[in-house]
């Protein structure tokens, strides 16, 4: 067991450095949560000499809801609503990949026009959560401006995606082999509208927060991992590319329309807080670049069921009066029973925190076998562990909203 | 009659009473009401938000710190059973009382009749009362019994130690510019405002202030995210009003010491004769100034968030300070050249 030597951390980031010992008699143990302005729900217990953190040990699993369990006792269909719950901001993105698994096992392919629309949603919402960590990650770092701003600026977002699906948040959005709603005839303008806004505010966001000389000095070299930790930890999402991976689960295994968007993935090298911000700032920025082009995509392409034709046909005539008067696929009655085949499926998503992974299998009857769901922050959460102890106490926050741990997702 | 209004008019304006109750306590909670509601409507301002606006619409929502005081004052006080019960609840009322006490010892016009005290040595009274008062909030910490409280109080501590020699050392350089520890001759000797004298000075005293009072890119003993409300976790009701308000009374005191020192406190003013015009309105035209002061340090707020505690020392000392020693070496050569 060697001994952990402070200010060696930057050169000596092992993992055989950090292993847990015997606490000192003179080491101050704080517990930072689950009651705390800057936890969250989860509880972070450290261990500090003087002002540097020896120990952290996350204690999450305070808003653990057995998601596994209950899907295994729902139709296919209603597990939708209740993963939506793991990230509200990010329903879409959260959602999709379970609805590709159990597209995988039925063996059908959604029509063009639905894989735009999800793409189109999926992007909105990664730009809503992204907002929603940069107002978290301001707060922890005492800029309130920050918060606010990105709070309102988020309501732009959440409100085209009203306009799009009907609900401002949980849209339950995708179903197998489609999409629940086109869009409606004003939407294109609107969404040009947002994107011109946000690049616009964008700007102005990194005038006021990212170079601001006091958060620089606070995020520069900061929970700094180094590409081939982020390797060994197995963080995703922009934390794996603040740190030089060029890993997400859009380009590693196209799905929806994301094999025929353009869009580039941002990629730093530093791997400390502030690259993990700029990650974040320019993945919004290809999001909205996104978003144009499923626009333009959709304003091109004549109007049809975004839904696969095996539903589409068996569907009765009121359920295609009402998708011509309003735009609207009414849930299918045949979808909420649905039984599908025996079979096993994996699919997975890039949310905005990074890649969710769903496994589902089937035993043939309307509920599933199993749902085993790989969320992003769970696998994220190890960083307070490994890349914490070494800094200060006031970098803890910085860590944290840096990697935009999200305790609902990770607990499930 | 008039020989009663004339007895009550010399009570109220007894200089000590005048300046520690009028101006020191009334007028300050006048003045931090102003202050807290202008940072919040400024800040609200650049956040695209509205600010305190349901109390009295008509006022802008003016009235919005009144009705937290008075909730603050009817709230339960809970003193936790393991906290050492007569420094918990001492601490912050002394904290309060002496943060308001450098305005007691302060002229707040030329006239030696309303001097509150022989004013020969009164900017170094000023300064060292202005240095009482942060130890009781490590004492409030350490009285708390909580971990959060006790990380708190060490942080200020720290600070304590950074910001106070530069807030001396620059306050003070005015005394060398003018050769006098006499506020008064300070203030006279004034024909331009201190301020365009000795720049350097003024913004190692503006830096001081900040960290002193917990001003925004300094804001670190209370931090939120890391140690709760710092010294003050455990308090509620009235003694957490009044810790809340002590950093505003030490801000207002030391906004009066800038203003006397470095923008010329009475100065377009000449103070005469008589109640009116040699002691009620120059010390109004200090208080005013103040109060635009103490509204520029509440701008920062919104533009910064806030340093980690070592970067926060690492630039008083080694930023601030030589900025400071540079501002008295600045104000030594004024003295030999005789600008002042």
């Amino acid at each position: 067991m060697s001994v952990w030597v402070y200010g060696e951390q930057k050169s000596e980031l092992g993992l055989e450095g950090t292993i847990t010992r015997k606490i000192e008699e003179d080491l101050y143990e704080v517990f930072i949560g689950p009651q705390h302005p800057g936890s969250g729900h989860m509880r972070i217990i450290i261990r500090i000499d003087g002002d540097i953190i020896v120990e952290a040990d996350p204690d999450m699993g305070y808003v653990h809801r057995t998601m596994e369990k209950l899907a295994e006792g729902r139709e296919w269909i209603k597990n939708v609503p209740l993963f939506e719950r793991m990230a509200i901001q990010d329903a879409c993105n959260v959602t999709v990949s379970y609805i590709i698994a159990l597209e995988r096992i039925l063996d059908i392919e959604p029509p063009p026009r639905a894989k735009y629309l999800r793409t189109l949603l999926c992007e909105i919402n990664r730009i809503a959560a992204h907002l929603y960590g940069f107002g978290i990650f301001g707060v922890f770092i005492g800029h309130s401006t920050m918060y606010m701003w990105s709070f309102a600026d988020r309501e732009v977002m959440v409100e085209l995606a009203e306009r799009l699906t009907g609900a401002r948040l949980t849209h339950s959005y995708p179903i197998p082999g489609g999409a629940r709603k086109d869009i409606p005839q004003d939407f294109p303008q609107a969404a040009r509208k947002a994107v011109r806004y946000f690049r616009r505010r964008l700007e102005e966001y990194r005038k006021i927060f990212l170079d601001n000389p006091v958060t620089r000095k606070r995020l520069e070299g900061v929970g700094i991992i180094p590409k081939k930790i982020a390797a060994e930890l197995g963080v995703v999402g922009p934390v794996a590319r603040a740190s030089g991976i060029k890993y997400d689960a859009r380009l590693a295994e196209p799905y929806d329309a994301y094999d025929e968007v353009e869009f580039e993935v941002p990629v730093f090298e530093e791997g400390d807080a502030l690259a993990r911000a700029w990650v974040k700032f320019e993945e919004i920025k290809q999001s909205l670049r996104i978003i144009e082009q499923a626009v333009d995509w959709l304003e091109r392409h004549p109007r049809e069921a975004p839904i696969h034709d095996r539903f589409w046909a068996k569907s009765p005539p009121l359920w295609k009066k009402v998708f011509e008067a309003e735009g609207r696929v009414k849930l299918l009655p045949l979808m909420a029973n649905m039984k599908l085949p025996p079979g096993r499926a994996m699919a997975r998503s890039e949310t905005a925190r990074g890649e969710i992974i769903y496994y589902v299998e089937s035993d043939g009857k309307s509920t599933p076998y199993r749902v085993r769901i790989v969320s992003p922050s769970a696998r994220n959460a190890i960083v307070f562990k490994y890349i914490a102890p070494g800094y200060k106490v006031m970098d803890l926050p910085t860590i944290y909203g840096s990697i935009d741990y999200f305790p609902p997702e990770a607990d499930r | 009659m008039a020989g009663i209004i004339d007895l009550i008019l010399s009570i109220i304006f007894y200089p000590p009473i005048y300046q520690l109750v009028l101006v020191g306590l009334t007028g300050s909670l006048v003045v931090v009401i102003f202050i807290i509601w202008f940072e919040r409507k400024a800040t609200a301002r650049v956040q695209r938000r509205l600010g305190p606006y349901h109390i009295a619409p008509r006022l802008a929502g003016l009235p919005q710190l009144v009705a937290d005081l008075i909730r603050y004052a009817f709230q339960e006080v809970i003193i936790p059973r393991t906290a050492d019960r007569e420094l918990f609840v001492l601490a912050p009322i002394v904290a309060t009382v002496l943060s308001i006490l450098p305005i007691a010892v302060v002229p707040l016009t030329s006239n030696p009749a309303y001097w509150p005290i022989p004013m020969d040595y009164s900017i170094l009274v000023a300064l060292a009362l202005t240095t009482v008062s942060p130890i009781f909030l490590i004492v409030a910490g350490w009285a708390s019994n909580n971990k959060f409280s006790i990380i708190g109080g060490v942080r200020e501590a720290f600070v304590i130690t950074a910001y106070e020699m530069i807030a001396i050392m620059s306050i003070l350089s005015a005394s060398a510019a003018v050769l006098t520890f006499n506020l008064v001759e300070i203030v006279e000797a004034q024909r331009i405002w201190y301020i365009l004298l000795n720049p350097i000075a003024f913004l190692a005293a503006f830096l001081s202030v900040l960290m002193a009072t917990s001003g925004f890119p300094f804001e670190i003993p209370e931090s939120e995210n890391e140690v709760v409300a710092g010294p003050f976790t455990e308090y509620s009701g009235l003694l957490y009003g009044l810790n809340m308000g002590a950093a505003y009374m030490k801000r207002f005191a030391f906004s009066i010491l800038m203003v006397l020192v470095f923008l010329g406190g009475w100065s377009p003013y000449t103070p005469g004769e008589g109640i009116l015009s040699g002691y009620l309105i120059p010390s109004l035209i200090v208080v005013a100034k103040a109060a635009i002061l103490m509204m520029i340090f509440s701008l920062t707020r919104s533009i910064y968030g806030r340093f980690r505690l070592d970067q926060a020392l690492e630039g008083a000392w080694r930023l601030v300070f030589p900025m400071a020693v540079l501002g008295f070496g600045l104000a030594l050569l004024e003295a030999y050249l005789g600008v002042m």
